[in-house]
């Protein structure tokens, strides 16, 4: 009895930060949501839909279609890494491929809206390479410009979790297929993807759920409307003071994101079974 | 390299950055032979499997398969399989899934991969298990699944890196003796790697011994334990008494340490001088003072042997026979015996001249080796 005593006073920090720091937040988040001028309604989200129903897509769209590109880009690097035949152009890679890891996602949006406006640095070179002209330049920074800096940003961190997943595969299982006469793009998609499948899943998870939280980027890059939810959400506050809205906003992107992880559950679940 | 050779691996050289494994290796096979690679671990023996696969590449040397050269040819275009000590089962895939995708990668139709797999899964004892994922299956069925995956592209050699070593005592006897049985039947030639001895007497035409890197000995089962050419061949076919002596080699017999054993054919090489003097623990007998040493074929002095006293150090019982520490000297041997001994009790150890093996002692095995080819 004592002994449990103890243990509950030892957990006791842990929960008490837990509560105070994440539980009640949430909680007066998710009631701030519903809250309309004193009393409890749906006001906020018909406002919600309302006004940004076109950047809820604009949100899913671009989280989506970037982390599709995440996954592509960090199996293909993933793979290299694993089959690479060149020792050299292996070693490079593995060099090469965490730096944008440790930049951060403010710097990123900074660095790519220097690089992909319309006279931005990209543009520059390929003039000055006879490539384009000047009238024929067309700048990045829209959609395609938070989609480059998320998929720039997020390849890095899911390609850790992949590729260390794939190097600690039974080399047995890809050189039985090398064996059978397998190509390397086979051995890729049909015996290395499938085995690490559940790694690629929880890294394109976390990602998912980063990107829908940064701010930083379509706030530098993408400075019009469509944008993300994330810059509404700063608007509504910063601006207007509109906490009402601003929480129903989250409560949608919470969604999105809970989606999301059930997926992942669910899979997790299956595995088990 | 011998004309009849089918795979014929001539003088291969590999190496793992600046340390060398193979160096200078010559090996040839014949078509339909079972050949064991015997060695312990770190002898170069699955590099040697590996390179002939074509999933390690020599600094120098050739290998060929019927007078192809194949040496720098993918491991698939080799008409080799190999079958994984770790099994390698894709563990996303059904087993029929697993045994199929050789013929998939081929281009075969779907009705043909379908019989073949089916005909396969009845050969080894796998029908009705196609569905099962490598996760549902025993350490047996495995092992089984892995071999029909290799044997399913009919390969012209099956080459299996130990691939019993992850199974039960009990089944590894019986999957050896239907790894050869297949093996036979297929008229397939199989190159087999594996530290344990009994299963190479028991699966193999032919055992290669390797040490360092190197061929040791090479031959039938039978040659390899009777004749064995060097200390390390003696040891690692159970020859584990050691013993020092003073040798004196005459032209029919041999002296050692004032007794007179014959000059058998394995001691052809002996010069006089010290020796390390090995023999088995059931090939010698156990005798009380005053006892005489059992008859044998031939009869006794024909045959001759050498005998030792010493004193019962322990006793032991592993099953059939009983084994006996003995201390001779400061040595210690184990000889077994059908009865029992007391401990402390003075016994003396014959053994007779065919199963001792003699070699003049060096230093070093690979000194040895080396004023052996000057002497010649």
């Amino acid at each position: 009895m004592k002994q449990r005593l103890l243990a509950v006073l030892l957990v006791l920090p842990a929960l008490a930060m837990i509560i105070v720091f994440f539980i009640v937040p949430l909680l007066a988040s998710i009631i701030g949501a519903f809250e309309v001028e004193g009393a409890f309604g749906l006001g906020n989200f018909s406002k919600s839909f309302e006004l940004y129903s076109s950047d809820m897509i604009f949100t899913a769209l671009i989280v989506s279609a970037s982390t599709l590109l995440i996954g592509v880009f960090s199996i293909a690097i993933g793979g290299y890494l694993t089959l690479g035949e060149n020792p050299l152009a292996v070693a490079v890679l593995r060099w090469l491929y965490r730096w944008p890891m440790f930049i951060p996602f403010i710097v990123v949006g900074q660095i790519l809206r220097t690089f992909l406006a319309k006279n931005g640095l990209m543009n520059n070179i390929l003039v000055s390479a006879g490539l384009l002209t000047p009238l024929q330049t067309v700048g990045f920074l829209d959609w395609r410009g938070i989609v480059i800096a998320f998929v720039w940003k997020q390849t890095p961190f899911v390609t850790l979790l992949v590729s260390g997943a794939m190097a600690s595969l039974d080399r047995g299982t890809i050189e039985a297929a090398r064996n059978l006469g397998a190509s390397r793009l086979r051995i890729l998609v049909e015996i290395i993807v499938p085995q690490v499948a559940p790694t690629i899943l929880v890294g394109l998870i976390l990602s998912f759920v980063t990107m829908m939280s940064v701010l930083s980027v379509p706030l530098m890059i993408n400075a019009q409307s469509p944008t993300m939810l994330t810059a509404d959400i700063a608007f509504r506050i910063n601006a207007h003071g509109d906490y009402g809205v601003a929480n129903a906003l989250g409560l949608i992107s919470l969604v999105m994101t809970a989606g999301v992880a059930f997926l992942y559950l669910r899979q997790t679940v299956k595995e088990r079974s | 390299m011998d004309a009849g050779a089918f795979l014929s691996i001539e003088d291969i050289s590999v190496g793992y950055g600046p340390t060398t494994v193979l160096d200078g290796l010559n090996l040839a096979i014949g078509k339909g032979e079972f050949v064991a690679l015997l060695g312990s671990s770190g002898c170069g023996k699955t590099t040697l499997l590996r390179t002939i696969a074509g999933f390690a590449r020599p600094a120098k040397g050739a290998i060929r398969v019927a007078d192809r050269n194949v040496t720098h040819l993918p491991p698939d275009k080799r008409g080799m399989a190999l079958v994984f000590q770790s099994y390698a089962l894709w563990p996303h895939m059904t087993v029929t899934q697993n045994m199929a995708y050789g013929l998939k990668l081929q281009g075969r139709g779907r009705q043909e991969i379908t019989s073949r797999i089916g005909e396969l899964q009845g050969l080894l004892g796998l029908s009705g298990l196609g569905d099962r994922k490598p996760a549902q299956l025993s350490g047996g069925q495995r092992q089984r699944v892995a071999l029909g995956r290799a044997l399913a592209i009919d390969p012209e050699i099956l080459l299996l890196d130990e691939p019993l070593s992850n199974l039960d005592a009990r089944i590894r006897l019986t999957v050896r003796h239907e790894i050869r049985a297949l093996q036979k039947r297929l008229g397939i030639t199989a190159v087999h790697v594996t530290h344990d001895r009994e299963e190479a007497m028991v699966m193999a035409d032919r055992i290669v011994v390797m040490n360092r890197g190197r061929i040791e000995q090479q031959g039938t089962p039978e040659d390899v334990y009777n004749r064995p050419a060097s200390p390390f061949v003696a040891a690692f076919m159970g020859a584990e008494n050691l013993l020092d002596m003073e040798v004196s080699v005459g032209p029919q017999r041999i002296n050692l340490a004032g007794q007179q054993v014959l000059a058998m054919p394995h001691h052809r090489d002996l010069r006089s001088g010290r020796a390390e003097i090995r023999f088995r623990s059931e090939a010698a007998t156990l005798l009380r003072p005053g006892e005489s040493p059992p008859a044998q074929a031939g009869g006794l002095e024909l045959a001759g042997g050498l005998e030792l006293t010493g004193t019962v150090a322990n006793v032991s019982y592993p099953g059939g026979h009983f084994r006996h520490g003995v201390r001779i000297g400061e040595r210690e041997i184990l000889v077994d015996s059908p009865a029992p001994f007391n401990q402390d009790e003075h016994v003396r150890v014959y053994v007779p001249s065919s199963a001792l093996f003699i070699f003049n002692t060096s230093t070093d095995g690979e000194n040895d080796r080396q004023t052996e080819a000057i002497s010649n």
